[in-house]
């Protein structure tokens, strides 16, 4: 039989409980440390499919900043959250863009939209124009 | 006088932000809301992680959304905004000298204002690493500026001393952009940041965190080439023999927030070393009447929330001010740390409201605890105290009538 333990700390309430479980061939036979039914189901959502929220950025063009926020409107895979972000790195916007346009219908396969965090209006003279120049230099 | 204003509130991070909308809700007629940088928002345009306005929203917004949600606001409302505006002076009968590339050099003479400046992070400097001094040592903050507004990765191996939110934000964000993050070192034998942050920023990538840690040299001629670290006693001592190197070209430091009260001090606002902040009453006027302070200028929050609380109550206290509804009222009490307490904000009280007490404990209790408020007798229950989690509780004006001498308030074990 394979027993194996586990620890996980419970991000559900600022409480934090600190929860060891083990497991015989990936199924829980006891949990310890939840001081409530919010920590089971945290465990067994993070045993099954661990879940997060990816906030980061894009490359936009002819707006003020480098970097457009970005973030998933719900939470995705822990496990795509790498390639999700090498995803996004292919990408490049133009200003303007709206808070809450999505960029990315369905990112990696999942039901998620990355959609912008913020709004950012057209400049005419972009003040963080690093890319311009490390291309100029190269041409 | 070039200006005239009812309410000044200066800065608009999230406590300048919701103070002015606030001050325009209470009937304040001309607010005027200075921001020395070219855009609203303060530091949340460079927050980009989730877990804004949890409390006050019951949504998880990013800072950039949770400043866009005030800065949609605030554009409804005849608020008058000036960006590129620094403030240079701010006199005790609240005149305000300013500067700004549009107005040059400019006075406004306000009723009342708001202090909502925010805090600066702690440079090496102020911790006294030994070392050469190569690039490649910055403020978490400022690297995520970089990474986040800029588009620049400070390194690639990265080493981070202080386990303070942002530390721990930013050991997340270098990971998933690429960098290796080595380990994160804190000298303290508990954690600074909350606790959901060491699991989703730590655990999750699998980053180290070193307790009882510090870094004790910097190498590198022109860049930093590593970092010796050590294991430190319980009087924060570096132990000889635990010293252990470790390459690296980037040292972030998470190293603690103060106050900026460079303004507040010129206008005759009395600070307290337990804030760093003003001495301000339940209404968050400070000693010169007037002059009202609000979020991280005021102390050093955990939750923007909380933030943004303090910014609405000092924005209604202010418009109420401005107005002239102002009573002096009775004399305040103070509000004293007792055992166990190492901050408490505010630290009077005057009778005019309900008491919104904000304690952070000296020492982490992982057992039930009781927050006491002597004389009075009132005990409030807690699971537990924690350094790194400010606990906040509200007490009624009824309950506090009866007062007469100082509030000290305590955390004992039950």
């Amino acid at each position: 039989m394979n027993v194996e333990k586990k620890h996980f700390t419970c991000v559900i309430c600022p409480l934090g409980c600190e929860i060891d479980v083990e497991l015989q061939n990936g199924k829980v036979v006891s949990m310890e440390g939840n001081k409530c039914q919010k920590g089971e189901e945290f465990v067994s959502q993070e045993l099954e499919e661990a879940m997060r929220i990816l906030t980061t950025t894009v490359s936009i063009k002819g707006a003020k900043w480098a970097m457009l926020p970005v973030r998933t409107d719900k939470p995705i895979p822990k496990r795509l959250l790498s390639k999700v972000i090498e995803q996004l790195a292919t990408i490049e916007l133009h200003a303007p863009v709206r808070m809450y346009h999505v960029i990315v219908k369905g990112i990696a396969g999942t039901d998620a939209n990355v959609v912008a965090t913020r709004n950012m209006k057209k400049v005419n003279h972009p003040k963080n124009a690093k890319k311009d120049l490390i291309s100029r230099k190269e041409g | 006088m070039d200006v005239e204003a009812d309410v000044i509130v200066i800065g608009s991070g999230p406590a300048g932000l919701t103070a002015a909308l606030h001050a325009h809700e209470s009937g304040a007629r001309n607010v005027l809301l200075l921001e020395r940088e070219e855009e609203l928002g303060g530091i949340l345009k460079q927050c980009i992680h989730n877990g804004f306005g949890l409390e006050q929203f019951k949504k998880d917004y990013t800072g950039p959304e949770y400043a866009e949600r005030l800065i949609e606001e605030l554009e409804k409302t005849n608020v008058q905004c000036f960006l590129n505006t620094m403030v240079v002076s701010l006199s005790p009968d609240r005149t305000i000298t300013a500067v700004s590339p549009e107005k040059g050099v400019f006075h406004i003479k306000s009723r009342s204002v708001v202090l909502a400046m925010g805090c600066r992070e702690r440079p090496r400097s102020s911790i006294n690493i030994p070392g050469t001094r190569p690039a490649g040592v910055y403020t978490a903050g400022v690297a995520q500026r970089f990474v986040n507004i800029d588009g620049y990765l400070p390194g690639k191996e990265v080493v981070i001393l202080g386990s303070g939110d942002i530390g721990l934000i930013m050991a997340r964000r270098l990971t998933l952009e690429g960098a290796r993050v080595k380990g994160v070192y804190e000298i303290m034998d508990y954690p600074g940041g909350l606790k959901r942050n060491i699991v989703q920023c730590l655990n999750d990538f699998d980053i180290p965190l070193y307790l009882s840690h510090t870094v004790t040299e910097i190498q590198g001629k022109e860049r930093v080439e590593g970092v010796v670290v050590s294991k430190v006693d319980q009087k924060m001592n570096s132990i000889s023999g635990s010293e252990q190197s470790i390459p690296c070209d980037t040292l972030l430091l998470s190293v603690g927030l103060i106050p900026e009260n460079e303004l507040s001090k010129e206008a005759g606002v009395e600070l307290t070393p337990i804030t760093k902040g003003p001495v301000t009453t339940e209404t968050m006027e400070t000693r010169v009447p007037g002059i009202f302070s609000c979020g991280n200028v005021s102390t050093v929050f955990d939750l923007v929330d909380y933030v943004a609380e303090t910014g609405m109550i000092a924005a209604g206290n202010a418009a109420r001010f401005a107005a002239g509804d102002w009573k002096k009222g009775r004399n305040p009490v103070e509000i004293i740390p007792g055992e166990n307490v190492r901050m408490l904000f505010p630290q009077r009280y005057s009778f005019k409201d309900d008491l919104i007490l904000f304690v952070r404990s000296a020492k982490p209790i992982e057992k039930p605890v009781n927050i006491e408020l002597s004389p009075l007798g009132m005990r409030l229950k807690r699971l537990y105290a924690r350094p790194n989690e400010m606990i906040r509780f509200k007490v009624s004006r009824d309950k506090l009538k009866a007062v007469t001498g100082p509030i000290e308030v305590s955390i004992t074990e039950r």
